[in-house]
């Protein structure tokens, strides 16, 4: 059946070990979306372990979430393919864990693994042409009525939560996807010069340019072994950890119920409970 | 989201972005820090953070806005706000001399003096050495 699909097809003369895992998520996309998941985290473990190996050989080992990080901050990894490989992880973590998952959450990651294949072809063989048609998305086996109904309601959740999570993105960065970045940052390093100026001709103000230089440069030690911070650095450390825990939490009640209400859909659909 | 949150959040996020415009290119650490940052420890809600970052809205205002902003800001705030700035510079583990103006030009719009700059940097520097962590968040 993968045969007949073979959106990954392009990729055996690339990897054939991600090719391979690929059309087994493929297959199963319809059939069992938790092998799919399995599958898709499994076939990103192995580019961003091909990916480490060409960047940084001492965290082959590491865990996929480290790899990722690494890739990310060597710059090899742009913010696209980070939020898809990302994304499959998470997803693949849950199917992992028992979480049911639904055929509209596999779609959805085998349409980011194709996106990420295409571009992770041109990394490996060095400025390649991948030549790819569109994907194809496998097309549903046949199905009752209720299995319809099913299906349908996860996918309104599955793009209900997609945009949640998107809104939940685009607060956290600090730039837009749509922000020209290196226009803002030529424009705000202008203005910076310019103040440089007036500060220069006015005079310095108290807390000086000099001063926070000095105090970027000491230890950190130094500092909190001071009298007079020791004691308040210690309260800033705990209302700064109980301040990410209270925001972490808030972040993980919406997915776990995300997570619930998915599994539900998916024994809906199975003709189960 | 009130007008209250709108000019905190944009206060914020013109004063980050600027912070990390004004060293390297920003990298992964300092993006993901900044928002981190505006919705755990300044207590912004999502649609102020999006509405602050609006095209428009960001390109309609100067740096002297945002020092005019941060100056009017409540002492406890405006200590927030710089610790979230010089957190950026410990994120990156480096600071550049327009990085350096920033923050001192900042420190003086808040009316800030030595002893409580060093404290915001105590502050930004213990947040910052917990953020490799905590930026599974973002992830997801």
């Amino acid at each position: 059946m993968v045969d007949l699909i073979g959106n990954f097809d392009f990729l055996q003369k690339y990897d054939n070990r991600v090719a391979h895992l690929a059309a087994q998520a493929e297959r199963y996309v319809h059939s069992d979306p938790d092998a799919a998941l399995f599958k898709l985290r499994l076939m990103v473990e192995t580019m961003a372990r091909t990916l480490i190996e060409m960047q940084v050989p001492e965290l082959v080992d590491a865990e996929l979430s480290v790899m990722l990080r690494s890739l990310q901050r060597s710059g090899l990894l742009t913010r696209r393919e980070a939020d898809d490989m990302h994304a499959i992880r998470r997803d693949g973590n849950a199917a992992v864990h028992g979480y049911d998952s639904t055929t509209p959450t596999a779609m959805r990651r085998l349409r980011d693994a194709w996106r990420l294949s295409r571009w992770y072809a041109k990394i490996v063989k060095r400025g390649a042409k991948v030549q790819t048609s569109e994907f194809k998305p496998p097309l549903p086996p046949a199905e009752d009525a209720s299995q319809r109904a099913a299906r349908l309601r996860a996918e309104a959740l599955e793009e209900a939560v997609e945009a949640r999570r998107d809104r939940t993105r685009e607060a956290l960065l600090l730039f837009g996807d749509q922000d020209d970045i290196t226009a803002m940052r030529w424009r705000l390093r202008g203005e910076l010069r310019a103040l440089e100026g007036v500060a220069v001709a006015v005079g310095e103000p108290i807390v000086d340019a000099d001063f926070v230089a000095l105090v970027m440069a000491m230890d950190l030690e130094q500092i909190l072994e001071h009298p007079s911070w020791g004691r308040s650095s210690q309260d800033a450390k705990a209302d700064v950890e109980a301040q990410f825990e209270a925001f972490k939490a808030a972040h993980g009640e919406a997915e776990q119920a995300y997570l619930q209400e998915r599994a539900k859909l998916a024994r809906e659909a199975r003709g189960g409970a | 989201m009130s007008d209250i949150d709108l000019d905190l959040a944009t206060t914020w996020f013109l004063a980050a972005r600027t912070m990390a415009c004004g060293g390297d290119e920003p990298s992964v650490a300092e993006e993901a820090a900044a928002g981190l940052f505006a919705r755990a420890i300044l207590g912004l809600d999502e649609e102020s953070c999006i509405a602050a970052k609006h095209k428009e809205h960001m390109q309609a205002l100067t740096l002297i806005d945002c020092m005019a902003m941060a100056g009017k800001l409540p002492r406890g705030t405006a200590d927030q706000v710089m610790t979230g700035v010089m957190m950026i510079a410990y994120a990156a583990a480096s600071m550049q001399p327009l990085q350096v103006r920033w923050a001192s030009m900042l420190a003086s719009a808040m009316d800030m003096n030595e002893e409580r700059f060093q404290r915001c940097c105590v502050n930004a520097r213990v947040v910052a050495s917990m953020l490799p962590h905590e930026q599974e968040a973002v992830g997801g």
